[in-house]
């Protein structure tokens, strides 16, 4: 399997503070790997460093078997990047927002996709010609993965996906992971939820203080197991 | 293919930010009411002098049809002198809102006619009027603030900068587009009302491009600034105050404090004191011995040396002498009033380098002719004018010719620079 994204003994440090620590996976076509973490831990600068907004102190980081400084519009275009509370805006519908942004990534908005995104996270349609300033936290979250999930791009990272997403549209997000990973994407998702991680990647990466602390693989055709991955988050058993 | 979609795409998300369009709303409506507004005055004041020209004529020829002699003519003849509107003056009011652009003057002594004229509501001039040149150097700076202040800052706040940017690929984009989007709507919005100003005026095209290039520029310049404060990487209220704080800075504290200084370095007579000068010469003549009047006159004007007896009771030749000496006893005062003003102006614009709106506001004055030097150089006409007039009259009046009005058709006419 082709490796995609790649940390290798990677270092990152944020106003003078070192955030990441001699981390190193990888991603392959397909996989989906979940990197979980508490507050502070350095997810969301892994996700960052990975799109070449922070440049690494040490070690490596590639996309594509490129560094992204080298060239960062091929970097950028291979990813379907989804921020943490993505918040976007307020003023516009929800298809005025994903035809807004797929024009910023120089694709053509078409009508059909649009609504066969919006069907798939579950948006009522009454909803999505209404400004986001008046959606729930969840619904705003719902446009944000429909724009990642239109976007094609072979990797997607997610940022804490389901914060904000009831359990039921909690469910049918870990279901379209799934079936995207199943089409060849590549997820790279930064959570604390270790359920949510354990039901839908094929390995997991424990991160501490910006150090990689353990990692689990899930067995072929089976899930990691929660518990196990939950005592070793919670510092109950060594990782 | 990519620009004009990108120049779409903005233009759309730009149409759909209410505060934005606010901003871009009234910019244009400033922009129009000084226009208007300035349109509105040139008309007033070209329809004054066309009403005032037709007069003059008419009023000269019925005073002179009732004289006998030179001197009454002289005397009693009025002429209208004027500073006619450039086309463009429209844009910039200048100094034509305090300055006197028209006198009705006679062989009396000069000064004092050109300082005694009427300023149309002093306290209007005081304040300024709201003209284009006011609303594209003062106020649009603080709508390109208004702008752009939150552009990329507003996105930070928002959590949408690196979604944004990660989207658009690039490290800048869409942000330049963004900017130049807003810049060119508002740089629309403000000249647009100036094409149509100038095109109802008769207005030159070079001159218009001339002021609109300069708006632009302007424009870019304030761009310029705010895209330095943004590198700040402030809060956008943080951002928005200490842009505020710069404008306050370059376009209120640095031409008053320029003011200040040149008005303390560079000290200038009164019009009034001039006046005075040369009231009391005249004044003083009435008790003075004739022949001590003559001898500065002579002096000034040997060629009518041969003519300067007085007669013992009124001579008009004498009263003209005292007249013109009046003038001669102000010379100096009046010579200082205009160098001081001439030297303020230098040093004004000098200062205006640190200020991009007052370089701005005076540029555009130098283009409309409504600068100092614009005004000066009325005066000077004036003073030329005058000139003629006494070689006229002296012509006639020192070697005792009699009056004869078909005579005074050759009398000097004036006719302004533009």
């Amino acid at each position: 399997m082709k490796t995609v994204l790649e940390a290798r003994d990677l270092s990152v440090e944020r106003s003078g503070k070192r955030v990441l620590d001699g981390v190193s996976f990888s991603v392959t076509e397909g996989e989906v790997f979940a990197l979980l973490g508490g507050n502070g831990a350095g997810k969301s600068t892994t996700l960052l460093t990975f799109l070449g907004f922070l440049p690494p102190v040490s070690g490596l980081v590639q996309v594509n078997g490129k560094a992204p400084a080298e060239d960062i519009a091929a970097a950028r275009r291979a990813i379907a990047y989804l921020p943490e509370a993505a918040t976007l805006y307020g003023h516009l519908t929800a298809r005025e927002n994903l035809r807004y942004f797929l024009s910023l990534a120089r694709m053509r908005p078409q009508a059909e996709p649009i609504e066969a995104a919006l069907d798939q996270v579950s948006l009522q349609p009454d909803a999505r010609g209404r400004q986001l300033s008046s959606y729930s936290k969840g619904m705003r979250q719902k446009v944000a993965i429909a724009l990642a999930l239109l976007r094609e791009a072979p990797i997607l990272l997610l940022d804490e996906p389901t914060s904000g997403l009831d359990p039921v549209a909690i469910d049918e997000f870990h279901g379209l992971i799934r079936l995207l990973a199943g089409a060849g994407r590549s997820v790279l998702m930064v959570t604390h939820d270790v359920y949510g991680a354990c039901q839908v990647a094929g390995r997991i990466g424990l991160l501490r203080h910006g150090q990689m602390v353990g990692s689990f693989t899930a067995p072929a055709g089976g899930r990691i197991e929660t518990e196990a991955v939950h005592a070793a988050f919670a510092g109950r058993v060594p990782a | 293919m990519k620009r004009p979609s990108s120049l779409l795409r903005e233009a759309w998300l730009l149409s759909r930010d209410r505060a934005a369009i606010f901003w871009l709303a009234l910019a244009l409506a400033l922009s129009v009411f000084s226009v208007a507004s300035g349109v509105e005055e040139v008309r007033y004041q070209r329809g004054e002098l066309a009403k005032l020209i037709e007069l003059d004529e008419a009023d000269r020829n019925a005073e002179l049809a009732r004289q006998s002699d030179w001197g009454g003519a002289a005397y009693y003849a009025f002429h209208l002198t004027y500073d006619p509107p450039s086309d463009l003056s429209f844009a910039a009011l200048g100094q034509r809102e305090s300055a006197a652009w028209k006198h009705r003057i006679r062989m009396l002594s000069l000064e004092g006619q050109i300082h005694e004229a009427d300023a149309p509501n002093p306290e209007l001039a005081l304040a300024g009027r709201i003209d284009f040149s006011f609303v594209a150097a003062y106020l649009a700076p603080l709508l390109v603030i208004f702008l752009l202040y939150d552009l990329r800052s507003g996105e930070r706040a928002a959590g949408r900068m690196e979604l944004l940017t990660a989207t658009a690929g690039r490290a800048e984009s869409p942000w330049r587009m963004r900017a130049a989007m807003r810049i060119g709507a508002l740089a629309g919005c403000v000249l647009l009302p100036l094409g149509i100003g100038g095109s109802v005026m008769g207005a030159p095209v070079a001159g218009l491009l001339l002021m609109s290039m300069a708006v632009v520029l302007h424009v870019l310049v304030w761009w310029a600034l705010v895209a330095l404060a943004d590198r700040l990487s402030v809060a956008s209220t943080t951002q928005l105050s200490i842009l505020v704080g710069g404008w306050l800075l370059l376009a209120v504290l640095v031409p008053a404090t320029g003011r200040i200084l040149v008005e303390r370095a560079i000290p200038v007579p009164s019009g009034a004191e001039i006046l005075l000068a040369q009231r009391e010469a005249v004044n003083a003549a009435w008790d003075l011995p004739k022949e001590q009047t003559m001898i500065p006159f002579i002096e000034r004007h040997p060629e009518w040396a041969e003519h300067s007896q007085i007669d013992a009771g009124f001579d008009w030749k004498w009263y003209y002498a005292f007249q013109q000496v009046g003038d001669q006893s102000a010379e100096d005062i009046s010579a200082a009033y205009t160098r001081g003003r001439l030297k303020r102006d230098e040093a004004a614009r000098l200062s205006a380098w640190l200020s991009p709106p007052a370089f701005l506001e005076r540029y555009l004055q130098s283009l409309a002719g409504t600068d100092v030097r614009s005004v000066i150089a009325y005066e000077q006409s004036v003073r030329d004018f005058h000139a003629e007039l006494r070689s006229f009259y002296y012509a006639r009046l020192f070697p005792g010719q009699d009056f004869r009005i078909a005579e005074a058709a050759g009398l000097p006419e004036y006719s302004p620079a533009r």
